[in-house]
């Protein structure tokens, strides 16, 4: 079974004017994030989402995440429509967010995932181990006691990573993991995916970073103003060749993609 | 939800709030002088104004200590959901957290539960010593009533709270309802005086305020330890109250919770 169905989804933003809007001329009229987006993603692959800002990459996570609901079309996780059965897609989706601010500062690092790990239902038996699992596999370890407050931004981002583990979810979403990232803490994230890969888990990734994608990616796709414009099948893990696939795009000839 | 699981949740947030609140030590420890000196201030108050003021029948100083300690105990209440969302939004774990296995408003409820029972001990401060300093004036209490009562009143804030909260998700400014509240109900449910004192229209538009009830039942169950039967016309209003608002409150909350998904307001603050 496909892990990831978008059928026909389309997404916009209002921009609603402000009052006496004349005083500071805000835009006004609708956004459109995502349209008209088919695409079937098959369980235990890596899929890198490219694109350019604003091009929707983040939106389709945060629909996966139930974060947002589609305006139009649906979306199914392992079966189960985000409209419907949010809580089961929950149960099954993690997402590691771009944003450094989705910890509590005054907590350390492992009282944040305790947190965490307590909401996503992680039993309390299993907790410990799990959460110093999580933190080893982002090498974090060492700074468990430490206060999120005095992390780095790669520090955070590694966190994020570490927490959307935590309930071992089937499908992972990632969105710009190694923003922030040394490049040893980058391969070693490259690894975590592959590994995670190897296990069963659907890795959704959004990046900007065409090697990353071609080293750890099955498929790419890559979206622009809202649209699917090429998708294709990673053969080698050489980067040149995405990034011509990145400028120009090919224009898809079927409304459903197949990536396999 | 089993009830294991909604325990380990409530411990997960008391504890996060709690070890959150004693790192910001400054802030902790002037909160607990702030209750000290108000209560302080009332004492003076009531001294200032004289023994010969008997609203309700009763010394003025446990009056305005169980309508300012109560009152503030279910506003503060209701003020915890509207914050509770704020805080999310601003730090930016509103969407994180709505994407964890807990349903939405249990999260609301179990975070706002945690601010609800600080306002609990702050309250409880305020009686214990309230009536502490005026032990010979009240009577033995009506506890079982006072207890009826808390839990009612506490529904209530609970309603209030969530329609807050569904406020501030929508439009971002839940604080719009806590000032209608604040300042539009405070000197209308009889807190610092009796609702008699007021002009008849005012009286009416009192008497449609829960909190007004709340505080006139909490005051006759704990200063004159009136009987149930005694209370009951306040209960049977209460109760009325609670089960009205509870199921609307759910209602606007999940509409307004679908309604900022749709729009991707969710993180706005």
């Amino acid at each position: 079974m496909d892990s990831v169905v978008f059928e026909s989804v389309s997404k916009s933003f209002r921009h609603r004017p402000a009052l006496f809007n004349w005083i500071g001329k805000e835009k006004t009229g609708e956004t459109c994030a995502l349209s008209e987006i088919s695409l079937r993603i098959p369980c235990a692959s890596v899929i890198a989402l490219l694109g350019p800002n604003g091009s929707g990459k983040t939106t389709l996570l945060k629909l996966i995440a139930t974060i947002l609901l589609p305006d139009a079309g649906r979306i199914l996780i392992d079966g189960s429509d985000t409209r419907f059965a949010s809580p089961v897609v929950r149960q099954r989706v993690g997402f590691a967010m771009a944003s450094e601010r989705s910890f509590f500062p005054r907590l350390t690092a492992r009282e944040n995932l305790d947190f965490f790990a307590a909401l996503e239902d992680v039993p309390r038996s299993q907790r410990k181990i799990r959460i110093s699992q999580v933190l080893e596999d982002v090498d974090l370890l060492n700074a468990a006691d430490t206060l999120v407050m005095k992390f780095s931004s790669g520090m955070y981002q590694r966190l994020a990573i570490a927490r959307a583990l935590l309930k071992q979810p089937t499908i992972l979403l990632l969105d710009e993991p190694s923003r922030s990232l040394d490049p040893e803490s980058a391969i070693q994230g490259r690894s975590l995916i592959r590994r995670l890969r190897s296990t069963g888990t659907t890795i959704l990734l959004a990046t900007h970073n065409l090697e990353e994608a071609a080293s750890v990616a099955d498929s790419v796709i890559v979206l622009r103003d809202g649209r699917v414009i090429a998708t294709q099948k990673l053969v080698s893990s050489n980067a040149e060749g995405l990034s011509s696939l990145y400028r120009e795009g090919k224009p898809e000839p079927e409304p459903i993609l197949e990536i396999a | 939800m089993g009830l294991l699981a909604l325990a380990d949740k409530t411990t997960a947030i008391l504890r996060r709030d709690l070890l959150t609140a004693i790192r910001y030590r400054s802030s902790f420890l002037i909160n607990v002088g702030g209750a000290a000196v108000e209560l302080a201030a009332f004492y003076y108050l009531a001294h200032a104004v004289g023994p010969t003021f008997h609203p309700d029948g009763v010394e003025y100083f446990p009056f305005l200590v169980v309508g300012t300690g109560f009152y503030t105990f279910l506003v503060m209440g209701i003020h915890s959901f509207v914050q509770t969302i704020q805080e999310a939004q601003s730090s930016g774990t509103l969407e994180i957290l709505l994407t964890t296995s807990t349903p939405a408003p249990t999260l609301v409820f179990l975070s706002a539960m945690s601010s609800f029972a600080a306002s609990a001990a702050q309250f409880l401060f305020y009686v214990g010593a309230g009536l502490l300093l005026y032990r010979d004036a009240v009577p033995a209490p009506n506890l079982v009533g006072c207890f009826i009562i808390f839990l009612l009143s506490l529904a209530i804030a609970v309603a209030l709270g969530i329609i807050a909260a569904a406020v501030q998700l929508s439009i971002q400014r839940g604080s719009a309802v806590l000032w209608l509240l604040g300042s539009g109900t405070w000197f209308m449910t009889g807190t610092l005086f009796p609702v008699t004192t007021l002009p008849k229209p005012l009286q009416a538009i009192s008497a449609l305020i829960p909190i007004t009830h709340s505080l006139d039942a909490m005051r006759l169950a704990l200063l004159q330890g009136v009987s149930l039967t005694a209370l009951g016309r306040e209960i049977s209003i209460l109760l009325l109250c609670a089960g009205t608002l509870l199921p609307a409150s759910l209602l606007t909350f999940a509409y307004s919770l679908k309604s900022a998904k749709r729009h991707g307001t969710l993180s706005f603050y």
